[in-house]
């Protein structure tokens, strides 16, 4: 079995999409649980909340430039593109899936599993069984005994992806498949804050420089707490709520020694899991500003999709989208489900 | 969970307020500021006024049956120009708009007694950015719910108006 399972331009593509559909799956879970919070309260968990979903786009944004700049193309209006939750991550990770859900223990669980740092070991990326009952957007790879494998982690996924590029500019030459036309890039004027600097991708060392942000942003360096630039890694930051207290330098893993953070489980809508369109009454308010949350956010990823198209100058407009969504994504969780005491409504991310 | 059969006092409440203000409950609610006003507003004029107030609103949609131009005629005639109803009322339309409880006035407490509680104040640090005011004239409230980077080179975007 070749540890590389990239040895086409062609796979590095589907790969490189794939991490875009991962980096997106993550948004709309992460951005439900922090707009479950009731305003004023968790002002901690808000904070990492915000700061990790902001991340999740710069990511997003980043994968969108690799993609391009290996002659690729984003489009985030193919069907399927959203996930229908509760779904596994594109990557293939198969042992959890990933619910839209309330601020509560058992989201940050699975965000942890989201989150979860890959294993240093040398070279290889991490490959583990898979069961294979269901369909998956990237090739299977397979053990000498002839198993389906698949990632452990977002880590090892991203890992497969640098080992894939090295792979093909040796046997390609760098200029053969970075052959994307660089003025598709995002690039930091069309990049307004926003997590950490958005990097134009044009070559391997440029690639190098998105991965290794993605993979420390997210899982932290070899599973370090801090990585190069001291900054905490999405898995550790959520760890904190869990623990309830603050991580500080020197500290390790599963034992944070810093000063509590206050976690009040209570103080957030009880909106459903996974609420569907269809669990609202047809022809009822909720029911109409629930579809229509899922228009506004199909038009965003079209908006989203134009701007990776060659058109960088309207990708700020493209964001400011994001804001009107927000809105909307409050407004919903505000309404209880009609005729259910106790539970309230959510956007649904039904754009097919 | 269990299914819900009587309107509550704080349904009532919603339904007056949507009357009052023209927008759905749905989009009260999306405020996240429905609770807090039905608790401020019976917090202050007491829950035998605030009972008085609703119970007249329910009288006159039970009276109207679904017309309007009489639901109309009674809520002008029977709530917004009584003398102990209609200052609440009208307090309740600025306190969704604008995000303040005005004190009541002067004649009004005179009558009906200095409430400690009726003294102009904004409610959370939430009221003003959820005011309805931004929605009705389709702008954002200036400092709050900015619309994104950039977002100014791009035409405004004017809201429909509210739906029913």
């Amino acid at each position: 079995m070749s540890l590389t399972p990239i040895l086409t331009l062609e796979t590095l593509r589907q790969y490189l999409y794939a991490a875009i559909q991962l980096e997106h799956a993550t948004i709309p879970t992460y951005l439900t649980t922090l707009y479950s919070i009731h305003p004023g309260t968790n002002l901690d968990a808000v904070q990492v909340l915000r700061v990790v979903a902001v991340e999740e786009m710069l990511h997003m944004t980043l994968s969108a430039n690799m993609l391009n700049a290996v002659g690729g193309k984003v489009d985030l209006t193919q069907p399927g593109f959203v996930p229908k939750f509760p779904t596994y991550l594109p990557n293939g990770e198969t042992d959890f899936q990933v619910n839209l859900e309330r601020f509560s223990p058992s989201a940050l669980a699975t965000f942890l599993q989201i989150e979860r740092p890959d294993k240093p070991q040398g070279s290889s990326p991490r490959l583990v069984r898979r069961p294979s009952n269901r369909s998956h957007i990237l090739p299977k790879h397979q053990s000498s005994e002839g198993e389906d494998l698949h990632f452990y982690s977002i880590g090892d996924f991203y890992h497969a992806i640098q080992l894939g590029l090295e792979h093909l500019c040796n046997e390609l030459g760098e200029e053969q498949v970075f052959s994307g036309d660089r003025s598709r890039q995002i690039t930091p004027e069309y990049y307004y804050s926003g997590g950490g600097e958005i990097n134009a991708v044009y070559d391997l060392a440029t690639a190098k420089t998105a991965i290794r942000l993605i993979s420390e942003q997210g899982e932290g360096y070899e599973g370090a707490i801090l990585d190069f630039e001291n900054e905490m890694s999405h898995y550790y930051r959520f760890d904190q709520l869990v623990k309830g207290r603050y991580y500080r330098a020197g500290d390790v893993r599963e034992n944070p020694t810093g000063d509590p953070v206050n976690v009040n489980w209570q103080a957030s809508y009880p909106i459903k899991t996974n609420a569907r369109l269809s669990d609202y009454p047809e022809g009822s308010d909720l029911y109409h500003a629930a579809k229509e949350y899922n228009q506004i956010y199909k038009d965003f990823l079209a908006s989203l999709t134009v701007a990776f198209d060659g058109r960088p100058d309207l990708f700020i407009p493209a964001v400011a989208g994001m804001f009107k969504i927000k809105e909307k994504t409050l407004q919903l969780i505000r309404n209880p489900m009609p005729g259910i005491e106790g539970l309230h409504a959510a956007p649904t991310f039904e754009v097919e | 969970m269990k299914t819900q059969l009587v309107q509550t006092p704080f349904e009532d409440f919603l339904k007056l307020s949507a009357y009052l203000t023209d927008f759905a409950e749905f989009e009260l609610r999306g405020t996240g500021q429905a609770e807090l006003y039905y608790s401020t507003v019976s917090g202050i004029v007491g829950d035998g006024t605030m009972h008085e107030l609703l119970e007249a609103f329910s009288a006159l949609r039970q009276t109207a049956q679904g017309d309007q131009a009489l639901l109309e005629k009674g809520m002008r005639g029977a709530i917004l120009s009584d003398e102990k109803l209609g200052p609440i009322a009208r307090n309740l339309i600025k306190l969704w708009y604008i995000g303040t409880w005005y004190q009541l006035p002067a004649a009004w407490r005179e009558r009906h007694g200095m409430i400690a509680e009726d003294r102009t104040f904004i409610p959370s640090p939430s009221s003003y950015v959820e005011g309805l005011l931004w929605p009705a004239i389709g702008a954002h409230p200036p400092g709050a719910k900015a619309p994104g980077y950039g977002s100014w080179t791009t035409a405004p975007e004017i809201p429909s108006s509210p739906q029913h």
